[in-house]
């Protein structure tokens, strides 16, 4: 009979809680530890998803690969002096590795079953010290993550690497590529703003999650101020903790801070997206549809429920002396409501439909996964929040809801489950498409249309009071080519100006839930064609994608991650309306 | 003189390859012995054609003839406009050919307000300065920085002939031609520095000639355009400068970052990640090249637009002014409405950027209503100085010159291209216009 294993699950490891700009009271920069699953690394360091490769292409030089595992298994650094952290590569390497993974795991965690990446290796590689040069990026192509690095303004070299959010801003490109790979096609503004947005979002809701970082920020924001005058040791005075001065300090502290020394590679960005008002997108809306001011939306609408949450939690917790709030618990209430909101977040991907995702469908996606998992919300009103702050930049969910309002509603009308075995189901992808074929007109595909079962994901996903939800996760796919002139049949209007001999692509999917006793819950849709409605949509987004040069020869190179991400750091979107 | 406003134009586009040299004439009187006052607009060269280039000097030369009154007497040129610091647009002002020029006297150099010695910045601080105009200048710089950093980089990029290529042209037309930017800041005559709707000092020089800048922008007017922007882009070029490291010399690539730390060959990598290495070398090739396309970009956007109005006739000259220049005069500008009637009126045009695909906006070619399919006198003429091959790729629609807008050139204008020119014999499209 097998023994227990000794072997532990997890392994906790150092880490440079946000970046080398935030130091405690003594100068040190603040580090961390976080929890990742643990592993048998080999030199690198190489695990079962990542392996760490320290090739740096500026100057061609190869460092020895890192053994992280000390005498005992202990990792290599513990308490790392801020030499080490700036100057030793084989911190550098602990670091990412390190990071990565823990975005990796939360990922696996949210969503209950393993992330695989959206290409055939099961390891990423990650090069911290990839090439001179203010920039990073998620690269499919050469199945990698690239960090750069360049001198700081007191000339010393300034890592991405150890930038927190910037190596979960690419964590999060790369899981959500293989999670979802259509959402890098080209679709609408939405589409196109999401990966951006949504990897901000990822980013801060996982630092906010380190207690460490809030206090930090906190405690740097609100020094100078009036916050030590009358306020007793450890104590933060209420006016400092509603929801604007939460936002004006914690919010635009952090955003600053993380702006001192990384602005070149992400731009104002985050800045802009915690400043941003409902009023500026009504001044200038044409200013919104531009992807990287679209992806900005989504990270203000998220931030502002975080914030509200926050002052939920504080408000249940009370005060412990009359005004005043405990300092600890302030923090342990932001790391709680940011990691709660992070969990919501990426197991939101799995209710989102395959393809032409918009804002309005990742907030019922939002809504209907925890709404799954926690149908209560009374206690923190995290999904009020959410419905909340994403009205106030004009964001409505796509479902009006029924039980709720927002989420997604369960799938109505006769299927037909005959000739199908749920058993298969849950890991056959020709048995489900049996199951999609025989209802086809009932969930809306498109006849004549290449339809393909893309992906087919058993979860198990536990609810904060340990409950266990179990569920199926199918992406199907449809895909038309036809020509532009072919339009019409379908009642698709073609862009102004395009040729009738133009090659079009449209896609449409359905995203299917099933229960434990495969029952279907629910059916996600955006479908191809076939409704006055989708004819609309889809006329739209073709005229949005020619808008935005997307028939353009040489347009997907222009879609790369390292080119989107440095026109945000640049700040200078293309006129593709006035070219020829 | 024999008459107080010109009663025609001439305009020689040289072949210089790829670059600019247009040498405008304006005749007081068409009777033998009548005066002439000349203006010179750009002279630079990044690339000659193999068989039919003539050296920079030899064209110094032909110019110098060309402003030699008709009766003998000692040449004159009335003034030089040099639309942007290009080595495309301003490298014939350095070395011999531009000491031939500068002996021609001229009243007036009139360049844009980002060549004004007095924005050149005397303290490096770009991030205080984003938005004032010391601090664009010092971002000007900055990418020169990057364009000499870049170039010696390719020197030592293996295997990445394409990449390399492109790169090397666009780095070397980026470099700073400080022999050229010299010559031009010691000839002893006036110089104005122009941006959008300033005079430009030509009208002293050509007696009944109107000149409207259109561009550049100022900062504060292209503020209109570019609202928050700004900060990002000081702060993206002043750090790029230092991030691409100088190497060390001698070909050789820059030291290690880390000197003291192990380093391993590629033979200790596992076996199935060896493609990596040669993988992320191409990628730094391709990462230069967008670089060093957005600085191409930037520099062409400090480009002077010059309007002239001699009689009826309108005669439009935007050197490389892409879009993001061309956005002020067309939309955001107090007076875009009157500036877009003019426009309309065009009689020639010297097409932008080598008829590169964004520097000819389409609102622009729009609003030409002297555009015909058929020939005919009024009809809308382009003059186009370029050469195939140098820039851009056809794989990306992005060849300069881009057919497609070469086409309707052809359809649509008389097209004067210095393609045309293949032979020593031939160094320039002649055109004269009675005006």
């Amino acid at each position: 009979m097998p023994q227990a294993s000794n072997h532990p699950r997890t392994r906790r490891m150092t880490i440079v809680a946000q970046d080398p700009a935030i130091t405690d009271e003594t100068g040190a920069i603040l580090t961390t530890e976080v929890e990742i699953p643990a592993e048998r690394l080999a030199p690198g360091p190489c695990g079962y998803r990542v392996h760490v490769i320290d090739y740096d292409s500026s100057t061609r030089t190869l460092y020895e690969p890192a053994v992280l595992d000390g005498t005992g298994g202990a990792p290599l650094f513990v308490k790392p002096s801020n030499d080490e952290i700036r100057e030793d590569p084989r911190f550098h390497a602990q670091n990412v590795y390190a990071i990565v993974m823990r975005i990796l795991g939360r990922f696996e965690f949210a969503l209950g079953r393993r992330v695989s990446w959206d290409f055939q290796s099961h390891q990423i590689k990650v090069a911290p010290h990839a090439f001179a040069d203010a920039n990073a990026f998620y690269s499919e192509r050469d199945e990698a993550l690239l960090f750069g690095y360049f001198p700081g303004r007191g000339g010393k070299p300034v890592f991405a690497c150890l930038s927190h959010d910037v190596v979960a801003h690419e964590t999060t490109h790369a899981l959500v590529d293989g999670l979802r790979g259509r959402f890098t096609d080209p679709s609408s503004p939405d589409q196109a703003g999401f990966h951006e947005g949504f990897s901000d979002v990822v980013a801060l809701l996982s630092v906010f999650a380190l207690r460490d970082v809030v206090k930090a920020v906190l405690d740097r924001s609100l020094a100078g101020g009036s916050r030590r005058g009358a306020a007793p040791d450890g104590l933060v005075h209420e006016k400092f903790l509603t929801p604007e001065a939460l936002r004006q300090s914690v919010l635009l502290g952090l955003a600053k801070q993380m702006g001192e020394e990384m602005s070149a590679v992400r731009g104002q960005a985050l800045r802009r997206s915690v400043k941003l008002q409902p009023e500026d997108i009504q001044a200038d809306p044409e200013a919104f549809r531009e992807p990287h001011r679209r992806g900005e939306i989504l990270v203000a609408a998220m931030l502002n429920a975080f914030v509200e949450v926050w002052t939920t939690r504080l408000e249940s917790l009370g005060r412990i002396q009359k005004k005043y709030f405990d300092r600890e618990r302030i923090a342990e209430e932001a790391a709680a409501a940011a990691d709660y909101l992070l969990t919501m977040s990426i197991r939101a991907l799995d209710y989102t439909p395959p393809v032409h995702l918009e804002f309005g469908d990742f907030l019922s996606a939002l809504l209907t996964a925890d709404h799954e998992i926690r149908p209560d919300d009374s206690k923190y009103r995290y999904r009020d929040s959410l419905r909340r702050s994403f009205a106030r930049f004009s964001i409505a969910p796509a479902s009006q809801g029924g039980a709720e309002e927002g989420i997604w509603l369960p799938s109505q009308g006769d299927v037909n489950y005959e000739c199908v075995h749920f058993d298969s189901m849950t890991r056959d992808r020709d048995e489900v498409f049996r199951f999609i074929w025989e209802n086809r007109q009932g969930l809306g595909l498109f006849e004549g249309a290449y339809t393909r079962v893309e992906t087919l994901r058993p979860c198990l996903r536990i609810a904060p009071d340990g409950f266990a939800l179990r569920e199926t996760v199918i992406e199907c796919t449809q895909l038309l080519e036809l020509q532009a002139s072919e339009l019409a049949k379908l009642r698709i209007r073609k862009p102004d100006g395009m040729s009738e001999d133009t090659p079009v692509r449209l896609q449409g999917g359905i995203t299917l839930i099933f229960d434990e006793r495969g029952g279907m819950k629910l059916a996600i849709s955006n479908q191809l064609a076939g409704t006055p409605e989708t004819e609309e949509r889809q006329s739209r987004r073709l005229q949005d994608l020619w808008d935005f040069g997307h028939f353009n020869k040489g347009a997907s190179l222009n879609r790369r991650f390292s080119v989107q991400h440095r026109l945000r750091a640049m700040g200078s979107p293309r006129q593709i309306q006035e070219e020829w | 003189m024999a008459s107080k406003r010109p009663t025609s134009v001439t305009i020689r586009s040289y072949q210089v390859g790829f670059g600019d040299c247009f040498l405008l004439s304006f005749h007081y009187g068409e009777k033998e012995g009548a005066e002439a006052r000349h203006v010179l607009i750009d002279f630079g060269s990044t690339g000659k054609p193999p068989k039919s280039g003539l050296s920079m000097k030899e064209i110094a030369s032909l110019i110098r003839e060309a402003c030699t009154p008709a009766g003998g007497g000692k040449p004159k040129l009335h003034a030089v406009v040099a639309t942007h610091r290009h080595a495309d647009h301003i490298s014939g002002f350095g070395g011999t050919s531009g000491e031939i020029i500068a002996g021609l006297q001229p009243d007036l150099v009139l360049q844009p307000w980002t060549e004004d010695p007095d924005a050149a910045p005397d303290a490096r601080e770009p991030t205080a300065a984003a938005a004032s105009a010391k601090g664009f200048v010092a971002r000007l710089d900055d990418m020169h920085a990057v364009s000499t950093h870049v170039l010696a980089e390719v020197a030592t990029l293996r295997g990445l002939k394409t990449v390399s290529a492109q790169l090397g042209f666009l780095g070397e037309d980026n470099l700073k031609n400080l022999d050229a930017i010299r010559t031009l800041q010691d000839m002893p005559c006036r110089h104005v520095y122009a941006s959008y709707g300033v005079r430009s000092g030509l009208e002293k020089v050509l007696p009944g000639v109107r000149v409207r800048v259109l561009g550049p922008p100022t900062l504060k007017q292209s503020a209109a355009i570019q609202k928050q922007r700004e900060e990002d882009a000081a702060e993206f070029w002043h750090l790029q400068a230092q991030a691409v490291r100088p190497p060390a010399g001698d070909g050789a690539v820059a030291g290690p970052l880390f000197p003291g730390a192990a380093q391993a060959s590629s033979e200790d990598l596992p076996f199935q990640t060896r493609w990596f290495l040669p993988r992320l070398d191409a990628l730094r090739g391709e990462q230069l090249l967008e670089i060093v396309r957005i600085l191409d970009t930037a520099m062409n956007n400090t480009s002077l637009i010059l309007l002239f109005e001699v009689g009826k006739k309108k005669l439009l000259f935007p050197g490389d002014a892409q879009i993001e220049n061309w956005l002020y005069a067309l939309t955001a500008a107090k007076d875009s409405g009157k500036v877009q009637k003019l426009l309309a009126e065009v009689d020639v045009y010297k097409v932008g950027h080598h008829g590169s695909l964004n520097a000819t906006p389409k609102t622009l070619w729009n609003l030409f209503r002297k555009k015909s399919e058929t020939a005919g006198s009024g009809r809308l003429q382009s003059l186009l100085s370029t050469m195939s091959g140098k820039h851009g790729s056809t794989d990306r629609n992005t060849e300069v010159p881009r057919r497609k807008l070469v086409d309707a050139l052809e359809k649509e204008t008389t097209l004067h291209s210095t393609q045309k020119l293949t032979r020593k014999s031939q160094p320039c499209n002649e055109v004269r216009i009675p005006v």
